[in-house]
Protein backbone atom coordinates (compact mmCIF):
# COMPACT_ATOMS: atom_id res chain seq x y z
CA UNK A 1 0.00 0.00 0.00
CA UNK A 2 2.89 2.38 0.73
CA UNK A 3 3.64 2.46 -3.40
CA UNK A 4 0.98 4.63 -3.82
CA UNK A 5 1.43 7.41 -1.45
CA UNK A 6 2.31 10.42 -2.32
CA UNK A 7 6.44 10.74 -3.34
CA UNK A 8 6.76 13.62 -1.08
CA UNK A 9 5.08 12.34 1.94
CA UNK A 10 7.42 8.77 1.09
CA UNK A 11 10.72 11.17 1.12
CA UNK A 12 9.90 13.29 3.76
CA UNK A 13 8.58 10.25 5.86
CA UNK A 14 11.84 8.44 5.80
CA UNK A 15 13.72 11.87 6.32
CA UNK A 16 12.04 12.29 9.22
CA UNK A 17 12.49 8.90 10.47
CA UNK A 18 16.28 9.00 9.80
CA UNK A 19 16.81 12.18 11.57
CA UNK A 20 14.57 10.86 14.37
CA UNK A 21 16.98 7.77 14.90
CA UNK A 22 20.28 9.94 14.85
CA UNK A 23 19.16 12.56 16.99
CA UNK A 24 17.90 10.53 19.97
CA UNK A 25 20.92 8.88 22.31
CA UNK A 26 21.49 5.43 22.61
CA UNK A 27 20.65 5.22 26.22
CA UNK A 28 17.17 5.08 25.00
CA UNK A 29 17.43 2.00 23.63
CA UNK A 30 13.69 1.54 23.89
CA UNK A 31 12.79 3.96 21.87
CA UNK A 32 15.43 2.53 19.03
CA UNK A 33 13.69 -0.67 19.60
CA UNK A 34 10.34 1.35 18.30
CA UNK A 35 12.18 3.21 15.92
CA UNK A 36 13.40 -0.71 14.25
CA UNK A 37 9.72 -1.73 14.50
CA UNK A 38 8.05 1.08 13.04
CA UNK A 39 11.14 0.53 9.88
CA UNK A 40 9.73 -3.38 10.24
CA UNK A 41 6.15 -2.55 9.72
CA UNK A 42 6.95 -0.33 7.03
CA UNK A 43 8.52 -2.97 4.94
CA UNK A 44 5.93 -5.52 5.69
CA UNK A 45 3.36 -2.47 4.76
CA UNK A 46 5.31 -2.28 1.10
CA UNK A 47 5.53 -6.34 0.71
CA UNK A 48 9.45 -6.40 0.41
CA UNK A 49 10.20 -9.82 0.89
CA UNK A 50 12.60 -10.81 4.16
CA UNK A 51 14.96 -12.73 2.09
CA UNK A 52 15.92 -9.69 -0.38
CA UNK A 53 16.58 -7.38 3.06
CA UNK A 54 18.38 -10.39 4.40
CA UNK A 55 20.57 -10.38 1.61
CA UNK A 56 21.22 -6.23 1.51
CA UNK A 57 21.94 -6.82 5.40
CA UNK A 58 24.52 -9.08 4.71
CA UNK A 59 26.64 -7.02 2.82
CA UNK A 60 25.89 -4.05 4.46
CA UNK A 61 26.11 -4.99 7.82
CA UNK A 62 29.75 -6.50 8.31
CA UNK A 63 31.09 -2.88 7.11
CA UNK A 64 28.80 -1.43 10.13
CA UNK A 65 30.38 -3.72 12.51
CA UNK A 66 33.68 -3.16 11.18
CA UNK A 67 33.27 0.36 11.47
CA UNK A 68 31.73 0.48 14.79
CA UNK A 69 34.13 -1.61 16.56
CA UNK A 70 36.92 0.41 15.51
CA UNK A 71 36.09 2.23 18.03
CA UNK A 72 36.60 0.03 21.38
CA UNK A 73 39.26 -1.82 19.81
CA UNK A 74 40.90 1.64 19.03
CA UNK A 75 40.82 2.14 22.93
CA UNK A 76 42.02 -1.08 24.12
CA UNK A 77 38.55 -2.40 24.94
CA UNK A 78 38.16 0.42 27.67
CA UNK A 79 35.27 2.24 26.35
CA UNK A 80 33.65 3.29 23.29
CA UNK A 81 30.83 1.06 23.58
CA UNK A 82 28.07 3.21 23.51
CA UNK A 83 29.93 4.50 20.54
CA UNK A 84 30.11 1.39 18.89
CA UNK A 85 26.11 0.39 19.66
CA UNK A 86 25.45 4.33 18.41
CA UNK A 87 26.84 3.18 15.28
CA UNK A 88 25.08 -0.22 14.27
CA UNK A 89 21.55 0.60 16.12
CA UNK A 90 21.51 3.95 13.73
CA UNK A 91 23.03 2.89 10.57
CA UNK A 92 20.78 -0.03 10.68
CA UNK A 93 17.95 1.70 10.89
CA UNK A 94 19.10 4.36 8.30
CA UNK A 95 19.88 1.91 5.92
CA UNK A 96 16.65 0.01 6.38
CA UNK A 97 14.85 3.13 5.96
CA UNK A 98 16.94 3.95 2.69
CA UNK A 99 16.14 0.37 1.39
CA UNK A 100 12.08 0.70 2.25
CA UNK A 101 12.23 4.10 0.03
CA UNK A 102 13.76 2.64 -3.13
CA UNK A 103 11.69 -0.06 -2.85
CA UNK A 104 8.49 1.94 -2.68
CA UNK A 105 9.58 4.54 -5.06
CA UNK A 106 11.22 4.39 -8.66
CA UNK A 107 14.74 6.36 -8.81
CA UNK A 108 13.52 8.61 -11.17
CA UNK A 109 10.57 10.16 -9.30
CA UNK A 110 12.86 10.35 -6.37
CA UNK A 111 14.57 12.60 -8.41
CA UNK A 112 11.76 14.78 -9.42
CA UNK A 113 11.00 14.66 -5.51
CA UNK A 114 13.95 15.97 -4.12
CA UNK A 115 14.04 18.85 -7.04
CA UNK A 116 10.70 19.97 -6.44
CA UNK A 117 12.17 19.77 -2.71
CA UNK A 118 14.64 22.45 -3.42
CA UNK A 119 17.69 19.99 -3.44
CA UNK A 120 20.22 21.81 -5.93
CA UNK A 121 19.74 21.21 -9.39
CA UNK A 122 23.48 19.54 -9.51
CA UNK A 123 23.49 17.60 -7.09
CA UNK A 124 20.08 15.96 -8.04
CA UNK A 125 21.85 15.85 -11.42
CA UNK A 126 24.81 13.99 -10.34
CA UNK A 127 23.04 11.83 -8.74
CA UNK A 128 20.87 10.68 -11.59
CA UNK A 129 24.09 9.96 -13.57
CA UNK A 130 25.52 7.98 -10.42
CA UNK A 131 21.95 5.87 -11.31
CA UNK A 132 22.71 5.76 -15.04
CA UNK A 133 26.24 4.24 -14.74
CA UNK A 134 25.91 2.54 -12.10
CA UNK A 135 24.84 -0.43 -14.35
CA UNK A 136 27.15 0.44 -17.64
CA UNK A 137 30.39 0.55 -15.28
CA UNK A 138 29.04 -2.86 -13.73
CA UNK A 139 28.67 -4.57 -17.26
CA UNK A 140 31.70 -3.62 -18.13
CA UNK A 141 33.70 -4.70 -14.84
CA UNK A 142 31.58 -8.15 -15.12
CA UNK A 143 33.23 -7.94 -19.36
CA UNK A 144 36.47 -7.27 -17.80
CA UNK A 145 36.20 -10.21 -14.94
CA UNK A 146 34.86 -12.53 -17.26
CA UNK A 147 37.92 -12.21 -19.79
CA UNK A 148 40.28 -12.63 -17.12
CA UNK A 149 38.78 -15.80 -16.33
CA UNK A 150 38.55 -16.78 -19.40
CA UNK A 151 42.79 -16.49 -19.36
CA UNK A 152 43.36 -17.86 -16.38
CA UNK A 153 44.84 -21.69 -16.18
CA UNK A 154 45.92 -22.48 -13.17
CA UNK A 155 45.05 -22.18 -9.30
CA UNK A 156 45.69 -18.28 -7.95
CA UNK A 157 46.74 -17.84 -4.45
CA UNK A 158 44.65 -15.47 -2.29
CA UNK A 159 47.05 -12.50 -2.79
CA UNK A 160 47.61 -13.40 -6.82
CA UNK A 161 43.58 -12.89 -6.95
CA UNK A 162 43.71 -9.81 -4.73
CA UNK A 163 46.54 -8.52 -7.30
CA UNK A 164 44.28 -8.81 -10.47
CA UNK A 165 41.30 -7.58 -8.43
CA UNK A 166 43.43 -4.32 -7.93
CA UNK A 167 44.33 -4.12 -11.31
CA UNK A 168 40.53 -4.65 -12.43
CA UNK A 169 39.33 -1.77 -10.15
CA UNK A 170 42.27 0.44 -11.28
CA UNK A 171 41.36 -0.81 -15.06
CA UNK A 172 37.85 0.31 -14.33
CA UNK A 173 38.51 3.98 -13.34
CA UNK A 174 40.59 4.52 -16.15
CA UNK A 175 37.54 3.26 -18.40
CA UNK A 176 34.95 5.19 -16.21
CA UNK A 177 37.51 8.68 -16.99
CA UNK A 178 37.61 7.90 -20.47
CA UNK A 179 33.41 7.26 -20.49
CA UNK A 180 33.09 10.31 -18.79
CA UNK A 181 34.70 12.61 -21.45
CA UNK A 182 32.55 10.91 -23.82
CA UNK A 183 29.33 11.69 -22.19
CA UNK A 184 30.48 14.91 -21.51
CA UNK A 185 31.16 15.27 -25.61
CA UNK A 186 27.86 14.36 -26.43
CA UNK A 187 26.05 16.67 -23.59
CA UNK A 188 27.45 19.24 -25.13
CA UNK A 189 26.94 18.28 -29.04
CA UNK A 190 23.51 18.53 -27.89
CA UNK A 191 23.74 22.21 -26.53
CA UNK A 192 24.88 21.49 -22.77
CA UNK A 193 26.37 24.72 -21.54
CA UNK A 194 26.86 24.16 -17.97
CA UNK A 195 23.75 24.91 -16.92
CA UNK A 196 21.50 21.75 -15.39
CA UNK A 197 17.94 22.52 -16.98
CA UNK A 198 14.78 20.27 -15.48
CA UNK A 199 11.93 19.49 -17.66
CA UNK A 200 9.23 21.10 -14.90
CA UNK A 201 11.37 24.07 -15.17
CA UNK A 202 10.84 24.73 -18.85
CA UNK A 203 8.17 26.89 -18.98
CA UNK A 204 9.78 29.36 -16.14
CA UNK A 205 12.70 29.54 -19.10
CA UNK A 206 10.49 30.35 -21.72
CA UNK A 207 9.18 32.82 -20.02
CA UNK A 208 12.11 34.05 -18.85
CA UNK A 209 13.33 34.65 -22.73
CA UNK A 210 10.28 35.84 -23.47
CA UNK A 211 10.69 38.87 -21.23
CA UNK B 1 49.31 0.04 -58.33
CA UNK B 2 48.34 2.47 -56.73
CA UNK B 3 45.63 5.02 -57.23
CA UNK B 4 46.25 9.17 -58.00
CA UNK B 5 44.77 10.85 -55.37
CA UNK B 6 41.66 13.19 -56.03
CA UNK B 7 41.51 15.95 -55.16
CA UNK B 8 38.20 16.79 -54.17
CA UNK B 9 37.50 20.18 -55.55
CA UNK B 10 38.61 19.06 -59.05
CA UNK B 11 35.49 16.20 -59.08
CA UNK B 12 33.05 18.67 -61.23
CA UNK B 13 29.94 16.68 -59.79
CA UNK B 14 30.58 17.99 -56.23
CA UNK B 15 32.26 21.12 -56.88
CA UNK B 16 30.08 23.93 -55.78
CA UNK B 17 30.04 27.29 -54.41
CA UNK B 18 30.11 28.13 -50.43
CA UNK B 19 26.33 29.28 -50.54
CA UNK B 20 24.49 26.20 -51.61
CA UNK B 21 27.10 23.98 -49.26
CA UNK B 22 25.48 23.05 -46.09
CA UNK B 23 29.50 21.99 -45.16
CA UNK B 24 32.69 23.32 -46.23
CA UNK B 25 36.05 22.16 -44.85
CA UNK B 26 39.36 23.46 -46.46
CA UNK B 27 42.38 22.39 -45.20
CA UNK B 28 41.97 21.10 -42.40
CA UNK B 29 44.62 19.30 -40.00
CA UNK B 30 44.45 18.11 -35.88
CA UNK B 31 46.70 16.73 -34.48
CA UNK B 32 46.16 15.28 -30.84
CA UNK B 33 48.61 16.36 -27.80
CA UNK B 34 50.40 13.24 -28.27
CA UNK B 35 51.98 14.34 -31.55
CA UNK B 36 50.29 11.80 -33.55
CA UNK B 37 48.43 13.44 -36.88
CA UNK B 38 45.32 12.43 -37.36
CA UNK B 39 44.28 14.88 -40.05
CA UNK B 40 46.20 16.84 -42.43
CA UNK B 41 44.76 18.83 -45.31
CA UNK B 42 41.06 17.44 -45.48
CA UNK B 43 39.37 19.02 -47.75
CA UNK B 44 35.57 18.74 -48.97
CA UNK B 45 32.41 20.27 -49.44
CA UNK B 46 28.78 18.43 -48.95
CA UNK B 47 26.01 20.27 -50.63
CA UNK B 48 22.68 20.17 -49.21
CA UNK B 49 20.35 16.69 -49.04
CA UNK B 50 23.95 14.73 -49.77
CA UNK B 51 24.69 11.84 -48.06
CA UNK B 52 28.29 11.38 -47.89
CA UNK B 53 29.81 8.05 -46.55
CA UNK B 54 33.18 8.29 -44.84
CA UNK B 55 35.57 5.38 -45.51
CA UNK B 56 38.71 3.72 -44.38
CA UNK B 57 40.78 1.98 -41.57
CA UNK B 58 41.02 2.09 -39.04
CA UNK B 59 42.71 4.85 -37.00
CA UNK B 60 42.38 6.60 -40.29
CA UNK B 61 41.18 9.72 -39.13
CA UNK B 62 36.92 9.36 -39.48
CA UNK B 63 35.76 9.83 -35.71
CA UNK B 64 38.17 12.82 -35.63
CA UNK B 65 37.45 14.46 -38.79
CA UNK B 66 33.09 14.14 -37.62
CA UNK B 67 33.97 15.60 -33.92
CA UNK B 68 35.22 18.80 -35.86
CA UNK B 69 32.00 19.09 -36.87
CA UNK B 70 30.38 19.57 -33.96
CA UNK B 71 33.06 21.71 -32.71
CA UNK B 72 33.99 19.06 -30.50
CA UNK B 73 37.73 18.73 -31.20
CA UNK B 74 39.92 21.33 -30.88
CA UNK B 75 39.62 21.67 -27.36
CA UNK B 76 39.93 25.39 -27.82
CA UNK B 77 38.13 27.59 -30.79
CA UNK B 78 39.84 30.44 -31.62
CA UNK B 79 37.56 33.39 -31.55
CA UNK B 80 37.02 34.59 -35.23
CA UNK B 81 36.42 38.14 -35.91
CA UNK B 82 33.79 39.21 -38.75
CA UNK B 83 34.42 38.12 -42.03
CA UNK B 84 37.45 35.58 -41.31
CA UNK B 85 36.89 32.17 -42.49
CA UNK B 86 37.73 28.81 -40.29
CA UNK B 87 39.05 25.60 -41.58
CA UNK B 88 35.59 24.11 -41.40
CA UNK B 89 32.27 26.26 -42.15
CA UNK B 90 28.57 25.00 -41.43
CA UNK B 91 26.02 26.95 -43.23
CA UNK B 92 28.10 29.60 -43.45
CA UNK B 93 29.28 30.03 -39.87
CA UNK B 94 32.66 29.93 -39.49
CA UNK B 95 33.56 27.28 -36.45
CA UNK B 96 34.24 29.48 -34.22
CA UNK B 97 33.34 29.86 -29.95
CA UNK B 98 30.62 32.29 -31.06
CA UNK B 99 29.06 30.17 -33.72
CA UNK B 100 29.53 27.22 -31.74
CA UNK B 101 26.09 27.12 -29.68
CA UNK B 102 23.75 27.49 -33.41
CA UNK B 103 26.72 25.39 -35.44
CA UNK B 104 25.54 22.29 -32.36
CA UNK B 105 21.97 23.14 -33.32
CA UNK B 106 22.37 22.58 -37.20
CA UNK B 107 24.86 19.40 -36.41
CA UNK B 108 23.02 16.23 -34.98
CA UNK B 109 25.67 13.97 -33.80
CA UNK B 110 25.19 10.44 -33.54
CA UNK B 111 27.87 8.87 -31.22
CA UNK B 112 29.24 4.83 -31.81
CA UNK B 113 28.11 4.19 -28.34
CA UNK B 114 24.45 4.48 -27.66
CA UNK B 115 25.31 4.40 -23.54
CA UNK B 116 27.11 7.60 -24.37
CA UNK B 117 24.75 9.36 -25.63
CA UNK B 118 21.43 8.07 -23.31
CA UNK B 119 22.43 9.80 -19.82
CA UNK B 120 18.92 10.71 -18.58
CA UNK B 121 16.91 8.41 -16.55
CA UNK B 122 13.78 8.10 -18.68
CA UNK B 123 13.74 8.08 -22.95
CA UNK B 124 11.49 11.31 -22.77
CA UNK B 125 13.97 13.29 -20.50
CA UNK B 126 16.34 12.48 -23.07
CA UNK B 127 15.04 13.65 -26.42
CA UNK B 128 13.98 16.60 -24.65
CA UNK B 129 17.51 17.08 -23.46
CA UNK B 130 18.39 19.40 -26.67
CA UNK B 131 15.24 21.39 -27.01
CA UNK B 132 15.94 21.79 -22.84
CA UNK B 133 19.43 23.30 -23.78
CA UNK B 134 17.78 25.36 -26.36
CA UNK B 135 15.77 26.96 -23.95
CA UNK B 136 12.12 25.99 -25.57
CA UNK B 137 9.13 26.47 -24.24
CA UNK B 138 7.44 23.20 -22.45
CA UNK B 139 5.07 22.88 -25.05
CA UNK B 140 7.07 22.91 -27.97
CA UNK B 141 9.62 20.51 -26.45
CA UNK B 142 6.86 17.70 -25.17
CA UNK B 143 5.57 18.47 -29.21
CA UNK B 144 9.23 17.62 -30.16
CA UNK B 145 9.94 14.89 -28.00
CA UNK B 146 6.79 13.70 -29.24
CA UNK B 147 7.95 14.15 -32.96
CA UNK B 148 11.09 12.49 -32.75
CA UNK B 149 9.99 9.53 -31.02
CA UNK B 150 7.20 8.89 -33.58
CA UNK B 151 10.26 9.80 -36.63
CA UNK B 152 11.87 7.13 -34.79
CA UNK B 153 9.40 4.41 -34.67
CA UNK B 154 9.28 4.50 -30.59
CA UNK B 155 5.88 6.51 -29.80
CA UNK B 156 4.99 6.19 -26.35
CA UNK B 157 8.22 5.33 -25.18
CA UNK B 158 8.58 8.92 -23.15
CA UNK B 159 8.57 7.29 -19.83
CA UNK B 160 10.81 4.12 -20.38
CA UNK B 161 13.75 3.82 -18.86
CA UNK B 162 16.97 4.00 -20.44
CA UNK B 163 18.39 0.94 -19.05
CA UNK B 164 15.83 -1.25 -20.33
CA UNK B 165 16.20 -0.96 -24.25
CA UNK B 166 17.19 -2.94 -26.63
CA UNK B 167 20.40 -2.01 -28.49
CA UNK B 168 18.62 -1.00 -31.47
CA UNK B 169 15.87 1.23 -29.92
CA UNK B 170 18.68 2.67 -27.46
CA UNK B 171 20.38 3.68 -30.94
CA UNK B 172 16.65 5.37 -32.39
CA UNK B 173 16.53 6.82 -28.97
CA UNK B 174 19.86 8.93 -29.37
CA UNK B 175 18.44 9.85 -33.11
CA UNK B 176 15.68 10.83 -31.66
CA UNK B 177 17.27 13.04 -29.05
CA UNK B 178 19.33 14.23 -32.22
CA UNK B 179 16.22 15.17 -34.09
CA UNK B 180 14.70 17.04 -31.84
CA UNK B 181 17.39 19.64 -32.36
CA UNK B 182 15.83 19.71 -36.21
CA UNK B 183 19.45 19.70 -37.69
CA UNK B 184 20.47 20.48 -40.97
CA UNK B 185 23.57 18.23 -41.18
CA UNK B 186 23.54 14.95 -38.99
CA UNK B 187 27.04 13.40 -38.69
CA UNK B 188 26.89 9.44 -37.70
CA UNK B 189 29.90 7.74 -36.45
CA UNK B 190 29.17 3.61 -37.44
CA UNK B 191 25.85 4.08 -37.26
CA UNK B 192 24.94 0.48 -37.75
CA UNK B 193 27.70 -0.70 -35.54
CA UNK B 194 26.31 -3.92 -32.99
CA UNK B 195 22.65 -3.39 -34.47
CA UNK B 196 21.00 -7.12 -35.43
CA UNK B 197 20.00 -6.88 -39.33
CA UNK B 198 16.27 -5.78 -38.04
CA UNK B 199 17.12 -3.29 -36.30
CA UNK B 200 19.87 -1.63 -39.14
CA UNK B 201 17.11 -2.06 -41.50
CA UNK B 202 15.30 -0.03 -39.30
CA UNK B 203 18.05 2.58 -38.60
CA UNK B 204 18.15 2.80 -42.36
CA UNK B 205 14.96 3.76 -43.31
CA UNK B 206 14.68 6.37 -40.58
CA UNK B 207 18.18 7.65 -42.12
CA UNK B 208 15.95 7.86 -45.99
CA UNK B 209 13.46 10.15 -44.41
CA UNK B 210 15.58 12.55 -42.88
CA UNK B 211 15.17 15.77 -44.94
CA UNK B 212 19.08 17.20 -44.89
CA UNK B 213 22.75 16.09 -45.78
CA UNK B 214 23.97 13.68 -43.64
CA UNK B 215 27.74 12.61 -42.87
CA UNK B 216 28.42 8.74 -42.40
CA UNK B 217 31.94 7.59 -40.33
CA UNK B 218 31.50 3.80 -41.07
CA UNK B 219 32.75 0.41 -41.54
CA UNK B 220 29.93 -0.78 -43.10
CA UNK B 221 30.21 -0.71 -46.81
CA UNK B 222 26.95 -2.17 -47.70
CA UNK B 223 25.72 0.64 -45.89
CA UNK B 224 27.37 3.06 -47.99
CA UNK B 225 26.41 1.70 -51.47
CA UNK B 226 22.98 1.23 -50.13
CA UNK B 227 22.05 4.76 -48.74
CA UNK B 228 25.25 7.26 -49.70
CA UNK B 229 24.99 9.34 -52.68
CA UNK B 230 28.55 10.03 -52.16
CA UNK B 231 31.95 8.58 -50.95
CA UNK B 232 35.00 9.90 -49.00
CA UNK B 233 38.07 7.41 -48.59
CA UNK B 234 40.23 8.81 -45.79
CA UNK B 235 43.44 7.13 -44.85
CA UNK B 236 46.22 8.24 -42.65
CA UNK B 237 44.36 11.94 -42.08
CA UNK B 238 43.81 12.38 -45.56
CA UNK B 239 41.26 12.14 -48.50
CA UNK B 240 42.43 9.70 -50.95
CA UNK B 241 39.32 9.89 -53.50
CA UNK B 242 35.85 11.22 -53.40
CA UNK B 243 33.21 10.51 -55.84
CA UNK B 244 30.22 8.17 -56.48
CA UNK B 245 30.02 5.04 -54.11
CA UNK B 246 29.54 2.85 -57.17
CA UNK B 247 33.05 3.82 -59.05
CA UNK B 248 34.90 4.13 -55.92
CA UNK B 249 33.93 1.02 -54.11
CA UNK B 250 34.40 -0.92 -57.32
CA UNK B 251 37.93 -0.04 -57.43
CA UNK B 252 39.42 -3.09 -56.22
CA UNK B 253 43.19 -1.56 -55.97
CA UNK B 254 42.08 1.62 -54.34
CA UNK B 255 40.28 -0.10 -51.67
CA UNK B 256 42.87 -2.65 -51.31
CA UNK B 257 45.40 0.11 -50.34
CA UNK B 258 43.26 1.73 -47.79
CA UNK B 259 42.52 -1.29 -46.10
CA UNK B 260 39.27 -2.25 -47.42
CA UNK B 261 37.44 -4.21 -49.65
CA UNK B 262 35.31 -3.92 -52.61
CA UNK B 263 31.63 -4.92 -50.81
CA UNK B 264 30.02 -8.26 -51.92
CA UNK B 265 26.92 -6.76 -53.64
CA UNK B 266 29.47 -4.66 -55.85
CA UNK B 267 31.09 -7.88 -56.75
CA UNK B 268 28.23 -10.09 -57.64
CA UNK B 269 26.39 -7.10 -59.05
CA UNK B 270 28.93 -6.49 -61.56
CA UNK B 271 33.10 -6.67 -62.49
CA UNK B 272 35.30 -4.73 -60.38
CA UNK B 273 37.80 -2.11 -61.69
CA UNK B 274 41.21 -4.83 -60.63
Amino acid sequence: MCHRWPPKLKLLLTLAVVFTVISVPIRFWPLHGVFLSVVFIGHSLARIPLVYVARRLAVFLPMLIMLSFSVPISQGFQAGWELAASILVRGTTAFLCGLWLVNVMPFDQLLSTLRRLGIPAILVSMLAFMYRYFFVLWDELDKMRTARRARTFCHQTFWQRWKGSAQLIGMLLIRAMQRAERVHGAMCARGWDGHVRFLDDARSHSARSQQ
Amino acid sequence: MMRAVIPPGLNSKFRMTTSESVLNISGLGYSYPGGITALSDVTFTVADNDVVGIVGPSGAGKSTLLLHLNGLLPQKLPQLADGESAAVDVCGLPMSAGHLPEIRRRVGFLFQDPDDQLFCPTVGEDVAFGPLNLELGREEIDTRVRESLAAVDLAGFETRSTLQLSAGERKRVCLAGVLACRPSLLALDEPTSNLDPRARRGLLKILREFRGSQIIATHDLELVVEHCSRVIVLDEGRVHADGAPDSILRDAALMETHGLEVPLSLRVGGPTNR
